[in-house]
């Protein structure tokens, strides 16, 4: 896998000549590759058949602030892109910089230039590049030395409108010994049509910064294709803690990578998914330590109704020069339909003697003599259902540490629940009589 | 007010393990129901209860005057029955205290009041001495056996049903949590409560006795009669049950 940083571009080149140089080399790629599909495990499909790519274009808007429920008003900042265009900035606290990329590349020269798709190359396949080369708006996060934020800086990428094409990319700084929370949300309206997200995220996490990082995904109804990439690359002795959140999409395929890349950094990292009707959710993890004395923590959780298909790869990869690594990832799928299906894959790549690395998966179902005891106290069918997948997923909901998005994850669990109540009955059902 | 259970065929998969018992615990009245493993005990407390894996077949079961045969577990807790498990579910994420006011909030119309609550739990707690850090931990989650029980218990006092069946809530305990928990049942005895205590042993029947005692044996009830029986039972076996029960048939 090209994880590893790129070489240095040579001084003389500007920001905006190696942004542009990427555009050029990124388009070729795109043209060349065909529609891409990622097999696994030998019956594991996700394909783009049912996208009609041609039919989208990045939509372009003027300023003005959509209404957004993101679970907390108090913020460091807040930037909005709707469709290609970034509609809204609000910039609480002038000791950092968050503003669009376009912007940065210009008025940031030193910090893109240093900084900007060091661990993101633009040859990862097909959408990889397209964002690469289309990438509109974008957005930029510095929060410099030694500055600790209390408030959240919040991001949004909407797409409200069927034919919209939204390519995306997120470069966030944290500096040497700063301190912040980064939230990045995904929303779209319930359209009817189909859509496109394809994003590009990098976050660079200096000696002893601690980073608080979620990405609360939520596309509702409408069509939305989500195909990106996300890296995180932590450096020696600081700490970033990310929860992805998927909530809905009506296909995604993503590849998160957390690069604990020297001695004395540490991640963990907490995913929590929620698919139904027809959704696809195809995601990969990585745990990557490229240094001896990193330490990580992986744990993801999902329940599945519907006909929905979701699939978890989970990779813990220790290279030959990382000993004394501490490690583990666990990941589990619950199904809450017949017509569900789920894998839960982990694996592990260890080229090193020396660390401590273990790993597990489970798929299950919901446990119909604890939905028994429940109701032996009174409570209904549908409350006990709600409380086991609450109960299930709590764990993850409480290491967000966030109120404000703990409560917005319970809520829209809950309403999605709530939708689903018949199948989980007659699942439970199915699966009581079959005991 | 009574609970009724009459000529009840229970099956569960392709095999009938009730063949016709009735049996009615009027309130204010303690019932022992007695038998060895495998003669049909926990299938009774099970369906009592509604548990979904089994299957009545005939016969009927009466709460307070109103066939609850068919209905729903949450319906029947909310009529009043109550089943302290032998082997409790675990529910991971919600705690102890969390699952007390849910339980007791959907037997009423208005939720109880946070202070009121309180107090209850306060009294209940210290009549099982249970310690307060019990109450934040996940129900049952890595509970040993005694505070598994004692947590049924809890639930039993909390909720005050009319009718209260112990499935062998005696079993696994040393003699110190025995008799908490007994102390637990004696002081939730009342002429508004009726009991129907489950068990294999009479060990329990020393601290909480019973004013009727019945026998289960391969699906039946050979035999009752009052706490007395009991006595009998422990010191000649469940085999001179056995003997009894051929000689009267021969």
């Amino acid at each position: 896998m090209p994880l590893e940083p790129s070489p240095a571009q040579p001084v003389e080149d500007s920001a905006s000549a190696l942004v542009d140089d990427r555009r050029r080399a990124a388009l070729e790629i795109y043209e060349a590759e065909p529609l891409p599909s990622w097999r696994r495990s030998g019956f594991w499909t996700t394909t783009l058949r049912g996208l009609d790519l041609d039919a989208l274009e990045p939509k372009r808007y003027g300023p003005g602030l959509p209404e957004l429920d993101l679970g907390d008003d108090e913020r460091a900042a807040l930037i909005v892109q709707r469709g290609a265009s970034v509609v809204h900035t609000d910039l609480q606290d002038e000791r950092i910089v968050v503003m669009p990329l376009e912007q940065a590349v210009v008025e940031h020269e030193q910090l893109v230039r240093e900084h900007f798709a060091k661990r993101l190359p633009h040859d990862e396949g097909k959408f990889s590049a397209g964002t690469a080369a289309f990438w509109t708006g974008g957005v930029f996060i510095h929060v410099p030395k030694g500055v600790r934020l209390e408030k959240p800086i919040q991001v949004v990428w909407l797409i409200d409108e069927p034919g919209t094409a939204q390519w995306a990319h997120t470069l966030a700084i944290v500096g040497e010994l700063a301190e912040c929370r980064i939230r990045e949300f995904f929303l779209g309206s319930d359209f009817e049509g189909q859509a496109l997200h394809s994003g590009a995220f990098e976050l660079y996490a200096h000696p002893g910064a601690q980073v608080d990082l979620a990405h609360y995904q939520d596309w509702g109804r409408g069509e939305v294709y989500d195909l990106s990439t996300r890296r995180v690359e932590i450096r020696r002795d600081a700490r970033v803690k990310w929860v992805p959140i998927h909530l809905g999409g009506r296909l995604t395929r993503q590849t998160l990578d957390i690069i604990t890349a020297e001695p004395g950094s540490d991640m963990k990292h907490t995913g929590l998914y929620f698919t139904e009707r027809e959704e696809h959710l195809d995601l990969f993890t990585s745990d990557r330590h490229e240094a001896g004395h990193t330490t990580g923590d992986t744990v993801w959780k999902g329940a599945l109704t519907g006909e929905s298909r979701a699939s978890y790869e989970g990779l813990i990869h220790i290279i030959p020069k990382a000993s004394e690594v501490d490690t583990y990832l666990q990941t589990h799928s619950m199904l809450l339909s017949p017509k569900a299906k789920g894998d839960a894959i982990p694996s592990l790549i260890v080229e090193v003697d020396n660390v401590k690395a273990s790993h597990g998966g489970t798929v299950g179902e919901l446990d119909p003599d604890q939905i028994f005891y429940m109701m032996t106290r009174g409570v209904s069918r549908a409350e006990a259902v709600r409380v086991m997948v609450e109960g299930y997923f709590e764990e993850v909901v409480q290491r967000l540490e966030d109120p404000g998005l703990e409560e917005l994850v319970r809520r829209r669990v809950a309403e999605k629940l709530h939708g689903a109540e018949d199948q989980v009955r007659e699942f439970i059902g199915e699966r009581a009589e079959a005991t | 007010m009574k609970l009724e259970i009459q000529n009840l065929h229970v099956r569960t998969g392709e095999r009938e393990i009730l063949h016709g018992v009735d049996l009615v615990v009027n309130k204010g009245e303690m019932h022992a129901l007695m038998g060895p493993n495998g003669s049909g005990k926990s299938t009774l407390a099970n369906t009592l209860m509604g548990n979904p894996n089994y299957e009545v077949t005939a016969g009927r079961i009466v709460l307070n005057g109103e066939d609850i045969t068919e209905a729903d577990p949450d319906e029947r807790a909310r009529a009043g029955l109550f089943m302290a498990f032998q082997y409790p579910a675990t529910i991971p994420g919600v705690s102890v205290a969390n699952f007390l006011r849910m339980a007791m909030n959907a037997g009423r119309e208005e939720p109880i009041k946070v202070k009121e609550f309180g107090a209850l739990l306060g009294k209940n707690m210290e009549l099982l001495k249970i310690d307060r850090a019990f109450t934040s931990r996940y129900l049952n989650e890595g509970f040993s056996g005694g505070e598994k029980k004692r947590a049924e218990i809890l639930q039993l006092a909390m909720l005050q049903p009319d009718f209260a069946v112990l499935d062998e809530t005696d079993s696994g305990l040393d003699i110190d949590a025995l008799r908490i928990v007994s102390d637990g049942v004696n002081a939730m005895r009342s002429a508004e409560r009726g009991f129907l205590i489950i068990t294999h042993y009479t060990r329990i029947l020393n601290y909480v006795k019973p004013d009727f005692v019945h026998i289960l044996i391969d699906g039946r009830i050979v035999q009752e009669g009052g706490a007395e029986l009991a006595d009998e039972l422990e010191e000649k076996g469940y085999e001179w049950v056995r003997e009894e029960v051929a000689a009267g048939a021969a």
